[in-house]
């Protein structure tokens, strides 16, 4: 047998767990936050489920999916239907999350088997069974129920253990946020029993804060304002004043606590309302305070009297009158108690931790029979050799479940995004990814094959995350949880750190487009040296208008070349030539950048056996007129393919703001296809900058949240563009190289956190998927089907399609589905669509 | 010993009114200077109006005003977030009280 030590108190509004060891009682913190108190709240948000303090902000605003005060309906056949997940929870249910997040906060690595639960002094059979059943759902095999006077009288009685003799009546005053109790105990040489009780379940220190607000902020502000309709208007939920609603139930109870320190307290805030700005200092004093609370604090004491009433018993019969709960801190309900009822008041222990205290006291002396896992974890502590061993026969982890985390660890970001990958039996079970220093809680989330996290870090520090995984009970599945580390902003400072990536911009001639190939990455120390072997991706004639461009450019070298400074541009044209250059030639291009950030470039023909050198300072900007327009059409085409992303997903405000950048995009258009290649007045760089902002700002659009839509969007087109490939006829090795290449790149860019980027990729998966359809045979008949029966006005040249129809009808008769192939392309190649135009006279860079 | 969060809230409750009074120029020196102090003593203070509001911020205690959405921002910082530094090791010594909306 083993002693329990472990007392609960699971509250209405908030649980507590405490611990008794070496006749001392530790109250435990949660390691979110380092507070003692968790809110007994539950919120079934749309992806994740949270437990505590951060789920109780959303009581009031979400009341379909969270739920509080669900002790008061323990014992009831209630049950609560959660819209979120289309199901219904019960009261059980709920305190049984409740009592494993109170399980987080023993850091002592202990996962006790048996504790000891408080229940009011109020609870039936049905509620104390209720209770019990929680208890069994959160893992506790030995559970004993303790009623909450009882408790708080222990708690008190151990405080002051050693002194005279405890015999008698006691009262304890159990006066909290939302609840009041007063319960009569008697105490006898063997035992402590709750002879009565009364109280009110809604009755509590919220009422103060309500009572400063309204009569004493409330009549101030009317009577600065003249508003004659705040009163009405000010509590109104989604209501005109709401926002200044919760900064004074703030103020109001910082009043109140800053009342029972010092005894008197200011209101100060500033606000506009109405049009009209207003400050205000209001005072609440001893008097006044005394005055408003009365009436609370003497319904309290009527309940009181009650008890003592109905049990025969005198305010003399009482020992003392022992107080527990936040309220009890407030000197208006003491001297009240004590002027009315004339007995002495014991507030020697703490009143928001006492019942939790008083339950450890009872669970030392508890005993129970620890269960043979219990015992074999035991024996690791004590044999470490063989830790490993014992430990994975008390896991019950699943072994066919493997989970993989990828991620940066070091950042000079705010956040850093966390891909989670995981194989095997994923389903119904969570992870929940918490930081170390209490700042970050994910809560529960479901597992995917794929998830993606933003951490938030602190800056100049490492970040310290745990990765936990936890079954379809909430249970920890031990064995998988994870360390993350990641510092943010740290880089030894021998020398200059570059601020931004500087990259080149070269052909992405199979996509026509072009993409940044980085150079010197971001946090590399100054100076920098390096020379890149490329080939030319298009052949110049000597002498002609033609010409390659080496566009040196600062930022993210992820984003897309618009995004990014130009700092520096070589243009060398066939005018320069000695030679012709022929497409495959190499090239050599050297750069160095300097301490102060100068920037020297020697570029190297190979062929032509020419030098050209240049020096750029970082403060130049060099434009080409050419490629800005060809710059300008892409992200025109990108932003309307925004738009009507953003309308088909239904995101109306997105789509709002990606419109206005579309809009502000088209106000350059005209200046900038007017302008002549040898202007020089400023506008080309003043179109550029714009350009160049609008491209970032329209890589911001719908922040993390869209990036997480792109990412599950990629994973879940990448599965059906795998499916294809494999059911493929043609082509298949190619298709899969292709599918391969984009694969590689995955993880880098989905790290990137850049819209564009991933953009970009997404837009190749399509047109993936779009080319292996095309090598399916039955796809290519579905296709042909409908072409066949498409009339005149679709064809540019009807004679052509009617003759290929005919030629694919006989392929297809004879099976013989490459040359059927052939003709369907043909016949594709006829049909009026204007959609597939874009960029097809691509100019590029004439770098590959 | 004077509990040095509640020296930083109210080092961030005057700095919020001289703000709200449009006199944040005259006292902008003075403000970063004392910051800077309590930075050098290993506190962390963070001011969180402006950003993203999220349910897994447990680094403040909001108060939400208006709809909730999934696209909430903290419009008001009541009281600041204060970590602390320790032993190479960060700990959260005060949430933040904020308000957020859904804008
Ligand atoms: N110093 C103080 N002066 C006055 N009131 C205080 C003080 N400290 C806390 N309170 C009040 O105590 C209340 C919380 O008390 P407590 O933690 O005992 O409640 P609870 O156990 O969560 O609620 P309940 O027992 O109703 O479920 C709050 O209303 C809070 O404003
Ligand atoms: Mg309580």
């Amino acid at each position: 047998m083993k002693p329990v030590n472990f007392g609960i108190d699971l509250g209405t509004t908030n649980s507590l767990i405490a611990k008794y060891e070496a006749s001392k009682v530790t109250v435990f913190k949660n390691p979110v936050g380092q507070k003692e108190t968790l809110a007994s709240v539950v919120a079934y948000r749309p992806d994740r489920v949270l437990v505590g303090d951060k789920a109780r902000e959303y009581l009031v605003k979400d009341p379909v999916n969270v739920f509080g005060s669900f002790k008061r309906k323990m014992g009831t056949d209630e049950k609560y239907y959660v819209v979120n997940i289309d199901d219904n929870v019960t009261p059980v249910q709920l305190s049984s999350l409740v009592l494993k997040e109170l399980k987080n906060f023993i850091h002592t690595g202990e996962t006790p088997e048996a504790c000891v639960i408080t229940i009011p002094a109020s609870f039936d059979t049905m509620q104390s069974n209720a209770t019990l059943k929680a208890g069994q759902e959160a893992g506790f095999k030995d559970i004993f129920l303790l009623q909450e006077p009882i408790a708080a009288s222990l708690a008190f009685f151990n405080e002051t253990a050693g002194e005279e003799n405890k015999d008698g009546y006691w009262l304890v005053y159990d006066f909290g946020g939302g609840t009041f109790d007063a319960a009569l105990v008697q105490s006898t040489d063997q035992e402590l029993k709750v002879v009565d009780h009364e109280g009110n379940n809604f009755l509590g220190g919220v009422d103060f804060d309500f009572a400063i607000i309204d009569m004493i902020v409330v009549p101030e502000i009317i009577r600065q304002t003249g508003i004659t309709d705040f009163e009405q208007e000010f509590r109104v939920k989604y209501g005109k004043y709401e926002k200044l609603f919760y900064e004074v139930m703030y103020y109001a109870e910082e009043a109140k606590k800053e009342l029972s320190a010092t005894g008197s307290a200011y209101i100060e805030f500033s606000t506009e309302l109405d049009g009209k700005k207003y400050d205000f200092s209001i005072p609440v004093t001893k008097e006044k305070a005394g005055e408003i609370f009365l009436p609370i604090i003497n319904e309290t004491i009527k309940l009181l009297n009650n008890v003592l009433r109905n049990n025969g018993l005198t305010p003399k019969d009482i020992r003392q009158v022992i107080l527990v709960g936040g309220s009890t801190f407030l000197p208006q309900v003491k001297e009240q108690l004590a002027e009315q009822t004339g007995i002495s008041l014991n507030s020697s222990v703490d009143p928001t931790t006492a019942i939790a205290v008083g339950a450890a006291w009872y669970a030392a002396n508890k005993q129970y029979e620890p269960s043979i896992e219990e015992t074999a974890a035991e024996h690791t502590e004590q044999a470490i050799e063989t830790a490993n061993d014992i430990l994975s026969n008390v896991d019950f982890s699943p072994p066919d479940l493997k989970v993989e985390v990828s991620y940066n660890k070091s950042s000079r970001d705010k956040e850093e995004v966390l891909l989670i990958f995981c194989e095997g039996t994923y389903e119904d079970k969570y992870y929940r990814l918490v930081r170390s220093d209490g700042g970050f809680d994910s809560g529960f989330v479901q597992l995917k094959a794929k998830k993606t996290e933003f951490l938030p870090l602190i800056p100049s520090v490492t970040n310290h995350f745990t990765l936990a995984i936890f079954d379809k009970n909430y249970d920890e599945l031990k064995s998988l949880a994870k360390e993350i580390h990641i510092s943010q902003g740290k880089y030894a400072i021998d020398g200059q750190p570059l601020p931004h990536d500087i990259s080149i911009e070269v052909d992405d001639v199979e996509n026509k487009t072009t993409r940044l190939e980085a150079i010197f990455e971001r946090n590399s120390l100054l100076p920098q040296k390096r020379t890149l072997y490329r080939e030319i991706s298009k052949t110049i004639k000597k002498g002609s208008k033609d010409s390659i461009i080496i566009s040196i450019l600062e930022g993210d070298k992820n984003s897309r070349p618009l995004s990014n400074l130009t700092i520096g541009c070589i243009e060398i044209a066939g005018k320069d030539l000695k030679t012709d250059l022929v497409k495959g030639s190499d090239i050599e291009i050297q750069l160095h950048i300097t301490d102060s950030r100068v920037l020297n470039t020697t570029v190297f023909l190979v062929m032509t056996q020419q030098e050209f050198k240049n020096v750029f300072s970082i403060s130049e900007k060099k434009i080409n007129l050419e490629r800005l327009k060809e710059q300008y059409t892409s992200l025109e085409h990108e932003l309307t393919n925004t738009v009507k992303e953003f309308q088909y997903n239904q995101r109306e405000i997105w789509e709002i703001k990606a419109n206005a950048l579309l809009e502000e995009l088209h106000t350059v258009k005209e200046r900038l296809f007017r302008l002549k290649k040898n202007d020089k007045s400023d506008e080309k760089y003043i179109i550029a900058e714009k350009i160049m902002r609008l491209s970032q700002e329209a890589d911001k659009l719908g922040g993390n949240e869209r990036i997480s839509l792109m990412i599950e969007d990629y994973y879940y087109r990448k599965d059906q563009v795998k499916e294809t490939i494999n059911t493929a006829d043609f082509e298949k090795e190619e298709l899969k190289r292709q599918f391969i290449k984009i694969e590689q790149s995955e993880a880098s860019f989905i790290r990137s956190k850049n819209v564009s980027f991933i953009q970009t990729k997404l837009e190749q998966l399509y047109d993936l998927h779009w080319k292996a359809l095309g090598n399916t045979t039955s796809f290519l008949i579905t296709k042909f089907v409908e072409f066949r029966d498409l009339g005149p006005e679709y064809y540019r040249d009807y004679n052509g399609a009617k003759s290929l129809i005919k030629l694919g009808n006989a392929a297809l008769e004879k099976e013989n589905y490459p040359e059927f192939r052939r003709h369907v392309y043909s016949l594709s190649g006829l049909l009026h669509r204007a959609d597939f135009q874009m960029n097809s006279d691509f100019k590029g860079t004439g770098i590959g | 010993m004077l509990n040095p969060a509640h020296i930083i809230n109210q080092l961030f409750e005057m700095q919020s009114r001289i703000n709200e009074a449009g006199m944040t120029a005259n006292f902008e020196r003075n403000f970063k200077r004392l910051y800077s102090l309590f930075e050098e003593e290993g506190y962390i203070i963070q001011d969180l109006t402006g950003e993203a509001y999220t349910e897994s911020r447990t680094d403040c205690e909001a108060g939400i005003s208006g709809k909730i959405g999934s696209r909430m921002t903290i419009t008001r910082t009541l009281k600041p977030v204060i970590y602390q530094k320790k032993d190479g090791a960060v700990q959260l010594l005060q949430k933040a009280v904020v308000i957020a909306e859904n804008k």
